[in-house]
């Protein structure tokens, strides 16, 4: 009796490990396809493939050139860049840990798992019944090579723009820091094709003291997508208004609305100067008639070099054409119903939906007719 | 106009004022108890408005917390990434930190773990990481610590290091890098701080796990806007914003504002009532006393100006004794009772000092309520009975 209680109780308890034990990292040395000391990360997005080698899939290029991606996703991103045939594409089954042909392989789509770079986890099998069991153990759906490949296709600019955000928020500061604080600065980004070998230079190179994966990660990607481009996404900070300047439309101070300040600029005389707004609306009845409100140094839209307006999530300076502006939300500004700037046209959506507004228009679509019609 | 003040006069006034002892001595009593109260009451309302709101102003905009079977939870890392794909999130930041109790002093210590390549969601910790290099020579763990740990680790004898009993009950030795300043503001001198790796080895928190999650929000008009979204994704979460705690603070400061404002009505109320009582006659002495000075020749704006001197000295006077003893009252000893009012339920437990503000307005605002009052109130029954005919008066 007591003998069977043992053997339940084991049973359970070994049941209720292995729902929880799920791990995407390789249980023993994993299969590396590259070549060279850069065969540790992913070609396409540099993250080590040990830590994510049940999601990885191998391609062979038409050179014959094998390539190791940590995910999909990524071999989703190379097939764009070059012509990969599909049926060279070979994937690791999570349950034997070895590598498949894909197109032969089971996957099991949306389970509880978290996928790798993408909201939705793909996994894949080679026997039917592995699949089976896993679904029974995380959910989710049985499906072939033909439909993740599309499924993955689909998510990519999803998935991309979710991974974005978090590089621009957390990672590319953090690979910042650590690059100026722990890495050789003359390194030449020019002689790296790839990430991962920058990776593998920054590691077996010296080019930087160790560091631990998570950081390496970070200082690859800061340099790979940041600073490679000459550091152009680099966030410009806030505007910033003088105590004594006044709205020349309204006559209020600008800089008691820091949330909303926004100005353009001129040349006079060789020097750059510019007016403060304290909000978009005002700065747009000031550009369409800059002679009623200006003095004769600005008479018409061409004598305006610049226009910065405050991003409303962020509240950096970003350029006022390049922007999206909310029209007709909840949200007021110092002077009434405004215009509310977005740099990201998908941040001017979200915005649209959370406070109710009417619409969002760019730059160049915003009219005289609308800009005085906020005030009525 | 002879705009030259007759000593005289003066004179004249202050032995008036010393002449009717009780009288006076009444009237400053009532007059320095008025503005004594007064001044204390917004002297304490605007030293702990300003404690909150300093108090408030440095926390987190918000906090994410991981509430299981109603207690708080080690929240998942992972959720981090969840939250800054959020619109107006600017940074977020997973928080190892926690309470370790020394035994042998019988303290607790607050220990905060760090991540030297993140942002840090506060400048205290900031200044830690300048100051400190946290990456040299990481081999070996090592911390900084407040004041008062200093203290109470070196009379353990432990001047050097420390040894944190883990809870397998192996021991961990962590250096003591450093004391941080008093110029670094830390909110307590009982805190610790070290690498997250550290921590999580003394505390035995896995690497997936973090204490909680401190979100930023670059743009505070979204605040409400991002806690709402984080809690509908998060639905096993408490989110707690430095609005909400504003907030609430504000209310209950708000419903103890009423009693003040209940003793603030009833004492002008009282004041009013002896003013009134002042200018509506004056008595047959004060009228003969008028009428006597005109007879031997004060003309009615000598009357007049004595009068003025003799209640702007006494109000004055108590005004000042008022003013001073609300200063020694509100800032010296703490303002023992009205204090009570504000702090005594359990809303607000923390122990505050109240904070020094030379608060002119409020100065300014009692002395135009109650000197020019009473000044009036003595001098126009005065007028009106120093322009009768004296011997009018005096028969």
């Amino acid at each position: 009796m007591s003998k069977k209680i043992f053997v339940l109780l084991f049973i359970l308890v070994s049941a209720s490990v292995s729902v929880y034990a799920f791990t995407k990292t390789a249980s023993s040395e994993p299969v590396l396809v590259q070549s060279g000391e850069e065969k540790h990360w992913c070609p396409v997005c540099g993250m080590n493939l040990k830590m994510f080698y049940k999601t990885n899939h191998t391609s062979k290029t038409e050179d014959a050139k094998h390539r190791q991606y940590c995910s999909i996703r990524c071999l989703v991103v190379d097939m764009k860049k070059q012509n990969i045939p599909t049926e060279s594409v070979e994937v690791v089954d999570a349950k034997t840990e070895k590598l498949i042909p894909a197109h032969k392989a089971f996957y099991v789509v949306g389970s509880k798992v978290k996928g790798t770079m993408s909201k939705v986890s793909k996994l894949a099998f080679a026997s039917k019944e592995d699949a089976l069991e896993f679904i029974k153990k995380h959910q989710g759906k049985l499906v072939d090579f033909t439909t993740v490949l599309k499924l993955a296709q689909d998510s990519l600019v999803f998935d991309t723009s979710m991974i974005a955000k978090k590089k621009k928020k957390k990672i590319y500061p953090m690979g910042k820091k650590i690059f100026y604080k722990m890495c050789d600065t003359h390194i030449n980004l020019a002689e790296y094709k790839e990430i991962n070998e920058l990776k593998s230079a920054l590691k077996n190179d010296n080019l930087c003291r160790p560091l631990k994966e998570k950081q390496l990660q970070a200082t690859a990607l800061y340099l790979w997508e940041v600073k490679r481009l000459g550091d152009l996404g680099d966030i410009t900070g806030k505007i910033s208004v003088q105590k004594d300047e006044k709205c020349p439309v309204c006559g209020m101070f600008t800089y008691k609305y820091p949330k909303w300040v926004a100005q353009i600029f001129y040349e006079d005389a060789g020097e750059q100067k510019h007016y403060s707004f304290d909000g978009v609306k005002d700065l747009m009845k000031f550009y369409f008639n800059p002679k009623e409100w200006s003095n004769d140094k600005v008479t018409t839209k061409k004598d305006i070099s610049k226009i910065l307006v405050t991003d409303y999530y962020s509240q950096v300076a970003i350029d006022a054409t390049k922007a999206y502006y909310v029209v007709g939300s909840d949200i007021y500004g110092p002077m009434g119903d405004e215009l509310i700037p977005f740099i990201d046209e998908e941040d001017a959506k979200t915005f649209y939906m959370d406070h109710k507004g009417t619409k969002v228009i760019k730059f160049k679509d915003i009219t005289p007719e609308e800009i005085y019609k906020l005030d009525e | 106009m002879s705009s030259k003040i007759n000593i005289y006069l003066i004179k004249y006034a202050i032995n008036s004022i010393l002449r009717q002892k009780y009288k006076t001595f009444f009237i400053v009593t009532i007059f320095t108890f008025l503005v004594f109260l007064l001044t204390s009451i917004f002297f304490i309302t605007n030293s702990i408005r300003y404690e909150l709101d300093s108090t408030v102003d440095a926390l987190p905009q918000i906090i994410v917390q991981k509430i299981k079977a109603g207690r708080h939870y080690d929240i998942d890392v992972d959720k981090v990434d969840e939250i800054l794909e959020l619109s107006g999130v600017s940074d977020a930041v997973a928080r190892v930190w926690g309470y370790y109790y020394f035994e042998n002093a019988g303290v607790n210590f607050s220990v905060v773990g760090i991540d030297k390549y993140e942002n840090q969601y506060k400048n205290s910790l900031q200044s830690i990481v300048n100051k400190f290099d946290f990456e040299e020579s990481s081999d070996e763990p090592f911390m900084v610590v407040g004041q008062g740990v200093k203290e109470v680790m070196n009379s353990s004898y432990f001047k050097e290091y420390f040894n944190f009993i883990k809870p397998d009950g192996t021991l961990k030795k962590v250096n003591i890098r450093g004391v941080f300043d008093s110029d670094t503001q830390l909110e307590s001198n009982d805190m610790i701080v070290m690498s997250n790796e550290t921590i999580r080895e003394i505390f035995d928190i896995d690497e997936t796990k973090a204490t909680d999650i401190v979100v930023k929000v670059a743009n505070p008009q979204e605040v409400s806007m991002v806690a709402s979204k984080i809690k509908l994704m998060l639905p096993d979460s408490r989110i707690i914003t430095t609005q909400d705690l504003k907030i609430s603070y504000q209310n209950i400061f708000d419903y103890k504002s009423g009693v003040f404002l209940a003793l603030f009505i009833v004492s002008l109320f009282t004041f009013f009532i002896i003013i009134y009582d002042k200018s509506s006659g004056l008595s047959s002495e004060e009228k003969r006393e008028i009428g006597i000075l005109k007879a031997i020749g004060w003309r009615v704006d000598d009357v007049l100006k004595e009068k003025f001197y003799e209640s702007f000295i006494i109000s004055f006077f108590s005004y000042m004794l008022g003013s001073t003893l609300t200063f020694a009252y509100v800032y010296i000893f703490q303002a023992p009772v009205l204090r009570e009012i504000f702090v005594g339920y359990s809303q607000l437990k923390t122990t505050f000092e109240l904070p020094f503000i030379f608060d002119l307005q409020t100065l300014f605002l009692v002395f135009f309520i109650s000197v020019p009052v009473y000044v009036a109130a003595t001098i126009i029954p005065s007028w009106k009975v120093a322009t009768l005919e004296a011997d009018e008066v005096i028969r």
